[in-house]
């Protein structure tokens, strides 16, 4: 029931993005672009120094290519949640829950944002050719059979991170100073092996902010860096982990919501 | 003076937002520590290939982070795109001051105020953890004090002819993104131009946003030759007058939306 009312919702947000195709497709493709030239930076320096820590720039392309895809994959489906701090400053989380269906539920059905699907498509690209090159001289089987699981992980993992970013704006409205601590930098940081950070922030990436699981600890076991079979199951753990707390934390601080009064 | 009334306004506006920003500040400083890391991670054991040492590329990393917010995380189009939708721009324009000064001065002051408040708490948090400069020269300060304020002047540049353009586009966001990329990339901030493959580092050492944030941080690590401050110069002019031209085309352009 409430996925039929979402479809029905999500299709009636595309027709309406669709009556502005050029400005679309413009969307769609600079924000590839974009996102390619920060892998070219990435890229240059690897290309110069061969490695960093032992990964080379085709294993590293795959990291970053996981990172890129789950956050795009996110930012596509749940605009509405990144731009969350919006119903709380100008008030209109009211009429939200006045209405017979979950908030949450509202909220991710109002918009897709479809042009960050050039971001997804970008990041799948920068994976293909890192895994061709890869394949030379590793088997590729189960990293091909299991990218799926890896991707939807991340992209749950993404989507949890950025529902208790958006639950901290019930306390303090505004929201995009803590996206930089939760969001921004963590996935940055997810573009390059974790054994690289000192410990503190090792010590982020793995707990609290647990962007470690998005793609580094399969990655190790899968590129034959170390770990065992186990490996493959974490970030399916995590992801279950980190979404359950996440509904929880959001529907614990929707209680705490009090509108402006505009 | 009425373009230093507006700067001083416009820097007392920012002052009401002083706590955000200074949690945004601990953000900068994290992104700051990755990037650290991450060149750490790189020239471990690979110092001897690289012109610039873990060091170097530490101070490097700090003074681009303050560097920032001085002449890249300015205004979308100075918010003149704002106007043009609303039609307030065909007001401001027949106001009897130039346009041009009106809008630069008042981001000038916020300029100002990032400087104090975001650029400065920044630098204190490297210089507390991982260490940050001090130039050997003390004709460095003044080298550097200059290399800034043309970086400052050609950013606005960039960013108002950006802005200025909304009033043939009207919509400039995706035009942002882009420059802002550039500002990034070509402008040295995670890697040095140094390290781009030889045809883009030759290119990229001539254009604009080298001399955003790339000069005028070498030239405050004092490595990089004083002349960099003429292309600066260049730059600096040659977008002043092309936004003048362009202003007064604009002013030409401009059509009431018939609201």
């Amino acid at each position: 029931m409430k996925l039929k009312l979402y479809i029905k919702l999500v299709s009636a947000s595309i027709r309406s993005r669709m009556q502005y195709k050029m400005n679309f497709v413009f969307s769609m493709v600079s924000y590839g672009i974009v996102m390619m030239i920060d892998f070219l930076m990435l890229a240059a320096i690897l290309n110069r120094f061969n490695e960093v820590k032992g990964w080379n720039l085709y294993e590293v392309g795959i990291l970053y290519g996981i990172s890129s895809v789950s956050l795009s994959l996110y930012r596509t489906v749940a605009p509405e949640i990144h731009e969350f701090e919006k119903y709380m400053i100008e008030g209109e989380f009211d009429s939200l829950l006045i209405r017979p269906v979950s908030p949450l539920v509202l909220l991710l059905s109002k918009n897709l944002d479809l042009s960050r699907i050039g971001g997804a498509l970008q990041g799948m690209i920068i994976i293909a050719l890192s895994l061709y090159h890869v394949s030379h001289t590793h088997s590729i089987t189960l990293l091909l059979i299991y990218l799926p699981v890896i991707l939807v992980c991340g992209w749950v993992i993404s989507f949890s991170l950025a529902l208790v970013t958006a639950t901290i704006a019930f306390w303090t409205q505004r929201i995009k100073d803590f996206q930089t601590f939760t969001l921004y930098a963590p996935f940055y940081a997810a573009n390059y092996p974790m054994n690289i950070y000192p410990g503190w922030l090792k010590f982020i990436f793995f707990t609290v902010i647990p962007v470690a699981f998005i793609n580094y600890v399969p990655m190790l076991f899968l590129l034959n860096k170390s770990g065992n079979i186990y490996y493959l199951l974490l970030p399916v753990l995590v992801a279950l982990l980190f979404f359950y707390l996440a509904l929880a934390f959001w529907n614990f601080g929707i209680r705490f919501y009090h509108s402006t009064g505009t | 003076m009425v373009y230093w009334h507006l700067f001083r306004k416009s820097f007392a506006c920012n002052m009401q937002y002083r706590l955000s920003h200074l949690i945004n500040n601990a953000a900068s400083a994290i992104f700051g520590f990755v990037y650290i890391a991450i060149w750490t991670g790189v020239l471990t054991g690979k110092e001897q290939k690289s012109p610039y040492s873990i060091l170097d590329m530490t101070y490097y990393m700090g003074a681009s982070q303050c560097i920032l917010w001085m002449t890249v995380f300015l205004t979308a189009g100075l918010g003149i795109q704002l106007g043009v939708r609303n039609g307030a721009i065909s007001i401001e324009l027949a106001r009897p001051v130039s346009y041009y000064f009106y809008v630069v001065s008042q981001e000038a002051g916020r300029i100002a105020y990032n400087a104090l408040f975001r650029s400065l708490p920044i630098g204190l948090i490297f210089s507390m953890t991982v260490g940050f400069y001090v130039p050997s020269h003390w004709t460095t300060f003044g080298y550097s004090l200059l290399s800034l304020l043309l970086a400052i002047g050609i950013s606005l540049n960039i960013f108002y002819l950006i802005g200025i353009s909304s009033c043939w586009t009207t919509e400039i966001s995706w035009a942002h993104f882009i420059i802002l990329t550039l500002m990034f990339s070509l402008g040295g901030q995670m890697v040095p131009l140094t390290f781009l493959p030889e045809f883009l580092s030759q290119l990229a050492k001539w254009l604009p946003f080298a001399g955003v944030v790339y000069y005028p941080v070498l030239i405050f690590l004092e490595k990089a030759d004083h002349s960099v401050l003429l292309l600066q110069a260049g730059w600096l002019l040659v977008l002043f007058f092309a936004n003048h031209w362009i202003t007064a085309a604009a002013r030409q352009k401009v059509e009431i939306q018939g609201g």
